[in-house]
């Protein structure tokens, strides 16, 4: 279906766009890709006044290694990532996620920030970066604040953004060549968003044990330190995990059909796995 | 309108556009080339698979003012392309076409397979192409076209496309713009319309198809809060976005419940009528509401019960509810109890509010940290 009519603006700079959201007299949004603002335009779930597409602002397009880490605009598409046209500092742990994410049509357009703040539970990139530890850089065309990727995403679909801030980028540190890795996502046809997924990121070096649960109808859950789901005794992480402790957590996350239980178990389990394999 | 230029299979192409054009729509309808098949709109299917910057891309969920100055090639740009020669051949030969439909998307995806993954298998092949859907079921023969063509080619350099980063299609911006001026369909407009009158009970809604139970615990004594329950219209204002006037002669409520949801935002004209059974402290509300905006319908059937808790009151929800329309499409189920869950947050806290004798708010639990506090206590309060 054609979308319901809409105005549209192609940014300039951050300040424009900025401006544009502010807006009160228009029901303004922002969009990238449009790979998922895209159908809902189309299916007439979302019906804005106005479209403020930011992929022409120079920032958001950036892309360089930095003292720790690298920095990637908002607009750097899944595609871009995939085929290593960016600085990596995860040991290619970035590109192998982003060649996972929905097809490579979806991927030519869709951006990191997009995906980000459109919040889908079962997103990629919020199961992703929250576990690497990115930070995002807050943009309202005035000043410029941090959040640590978990925090955005509170709820399903709902970014802690104010009216009129937009994410410009995101800070990535570099992981330690110690550091392990492991994630798995249960879908039911390759491209399509998950029904499970579960990252894990363990480096006893830096002391850091993240584990985020995605796809579970709320936002995705980020454990800044995962040791409580590791609490039986044995060397290696995947013999210290502990179903029971994991069973306790996505009960406290209203997860209680034993179907749904099982699926997160086993997949979290499986990514634990490949983080020690 | 937007005036746009874009290269279009080698030429330059004009159009004067409105911002809700498609890609394919603009190929289709002002181009003229209907080798671009729409089938899902919604990017699910590939049908409309094109090639933007020489990448591919959904032509129905790119929009064609942001591919003003863009590079973009259709299936029948492709005829004297030398890969797509290859592919047509192979595609004869390994039977891959049947009605056709699918066919302009899978050749664009598969010169991308091709152009992008020298000595592909079978297994890459195959993943690639989960992103174009078949309605002839016909995809053995595809994946043996493109593997053959992939095997004829040997190790070749893989060849990518565009080297800018972003979004294919899209070009940095030039110039400051104007800003617009507002036009006439925002939801603000379309919820100034009359109201439509809805019949007072659910006979011709979606029939309830979920269910779910709630209870809330409320630190004020039972009396108290079945006083409240009677005064149906200030309990809807715990509600945020709900706005309810007076019952009509029939006992049926008429209002308005807003509904925000990442970028979907409804408006529900609703009618409700409340029964009560005091002896017991129980009470029913039944009714209906509909967005004209999404044209969404629903029904819903509450049912509560307040139990004395020492010198508190425990509230226990029952809501059956039926949902039909465009938000039916996109309330994955648990999305929808998750939204539900937030919603008796927000009630449960403005009814404490309201108990206390201070106004209901609209916005507090939302949004600062205290409503996912609040979820949790419900949570813990539920039994
Ligand atoms: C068929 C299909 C399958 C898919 N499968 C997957 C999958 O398996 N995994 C997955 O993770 N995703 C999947 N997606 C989603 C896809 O990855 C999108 O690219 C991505 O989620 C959104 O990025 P976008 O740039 O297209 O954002 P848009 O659609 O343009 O925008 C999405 C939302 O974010 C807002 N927004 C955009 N940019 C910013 C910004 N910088 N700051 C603040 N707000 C912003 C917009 O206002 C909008 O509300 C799929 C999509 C499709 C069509
Ligand atoms: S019509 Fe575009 S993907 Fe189905
Ligand atoms: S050949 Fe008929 S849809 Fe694929």
């Amino acid at each position: 279906m054609k979308p319901a009519p809409f105005e549209y603006v192609r940014a300039a700079s951050l300040d424009e766009a900025a401006a544009l959201l502010r807006r009160g007299d228009l029901d303004a949004r922002l969009i990238a890709g449009g790979q998922s603002l895209g159908p809902m335009l189309n299916l007439r779930l979302a019906q804005p006044g106005l479209l403020v597409d930011i992929t022409g602002v120079p920032e958001l397009l950036a892309a360089e290694r930095t003292a720790d880490g690298v920095y990637l605009g908002a607009c750097v598409t899944h595609a871009n990532v995939e085929d290593g046209r960016v600085p990596d500092a995860t040991g290619g742990i970035l590109a192998r996620v982003a060649g996972g994410i929905a097809y490579r049509a979806v991927r030519n357009r869709g951006t990191l920030g997009g995906s980000l703040a459109h919040g889908d539970p079962a997103g990629d990139w919020p199961c992703v970066l929250p576990t690497l530890g990115a930070v995002l850089q807050i943009d309202d065309g005035r000043s410029t604040r941090e959040l640590p990727a978990g925090a955005l995403l509170r709820a399903a679909f709902e970014p802690a953004l104010a009216p009129g801030e937009l994410i410009a980028g995101m800070r990535l540190p570099t992981l330690s060549p110690a550091a392990r890795w492991g994630y798995y996502k249960h879908c039911r046809k390759p491209g399509e968003l998950a029904e499970a997924m579960a990252a894990v990121l363990w480096d006893p070096e830096r002391d850091i044990l993240r584990v985020t649960l995605g796809a579970l109808d709320d936002a995705p859950c980020a454990l800044d330190d995962a040791s409580a789901l590791f609490g039986r005794s044995g060397s290696r992480l995947s013999d210290r995990f502990d179903s029971d402790a994991v069973d306790a957590l996505l009960q406290s996350r209203g997860i209680d059909d034993p179907i749904a239980q099982q699926m997160h178990r086993v997949v979290l389990r499986r990514a634990v796995e490949r983080a020690c394999a | 309108m937007t005036a746009i230029a874009i290269n279009l299979n080698g030429r330059r192409f004009e159009a004067d556009v409105s911002p809700r054009t498609q890609l394919a729509e603009l190929l289709r309808d002002k181009a003229l080339l209907t080798g671009t098949h729409l089938g899902c709109e919604h990017g699910i299917c590939g049908a409309c698979t094109v090639l933007v910057d020489g990448a591919p891309a959904r032509a129905c969920i790119t929009y064609a003012v942001a591919c003003d100055g863009a590079d973009v090639v259709t299936v029948e740009g492709l005829d004297d392309d030398p890969l797509a020669a290859e592919l047509r051949a192979a595609f004869r030969e390994q039977h891959a076409l049947q009605c056709g439909f699918c066919t302009p998307g899978m050749l664009i995806t598969a010169r991308d397979i091709v152009a992008r993954l020298p000595g592909a298998d079978s297994d890459r092949i195959r993943l690639e192409l989960a992103g174009n859907l078949c309605r002839c079921t016909g995809y053995l023969g595809v994946i043996q076209a493109v593997k053959q063509v992939v095997d004829a080619r040997g190790e070749v350099a893989p060849l990518l496309p565009a080297e800018r980063l972003g979004p294919v299609g899209a070009r940095p911006c030039a110039q400051a713009v104007a800003p617009p001026t507002p036009i006439a369909t925002t939801p603000e407009t379309v919820a100034k319309v009359a109201p439509v009158p809805v019949a007072s009970a659910p006979t011709d809604g979606p029939a309830p198809q979920h269910a779910l139970a709630r209870s809330l615990a409320v630190t004020a004594p039972v009396d108290a809060v079945w006083a409240q329950f009677a005064d149906v219209v200030a309990l809807s204002r715990c509600l945020p976005g709900a706005e309810f006037g007076a019952p009509d002669a029939q006992g049926v409520l008429h209002g308005r419940l807003h509904v925000k949801f990442g970028p979907v935002r409804a408006a529900f004209e609703a009618s409700a009528r409340q029964t009560t059974e005091p002896a017991e402290r129980r009470g029913r509300l039944v009714g209906q509401g509909r967005d004209r905006l999404t044209g969404t319908r629903v029904t819903a059937e509450i049912a509560y019960a307040l139990h004395a808790a020492d010198a508190d009151t425990r509230v226990d929800i029952e809501v059956r509810y039926g949902l039909s329309g465009r938000l039916a499409q996109f309330a994955r189920g648990a999305l929808a109890e998750r939204f539900a869950d937030r919603l008796t947050a927000d009630f449960a806290y403005n009814l404490e509010r309201l108990l206390a004798g201070a106004p209901p708010d609209a916005t507090a639990p939302a949004a600062d940290g205290l409503w996912a506090r609040l979820l949790k206590w419900l949570r813990l309060s539920n039994t």
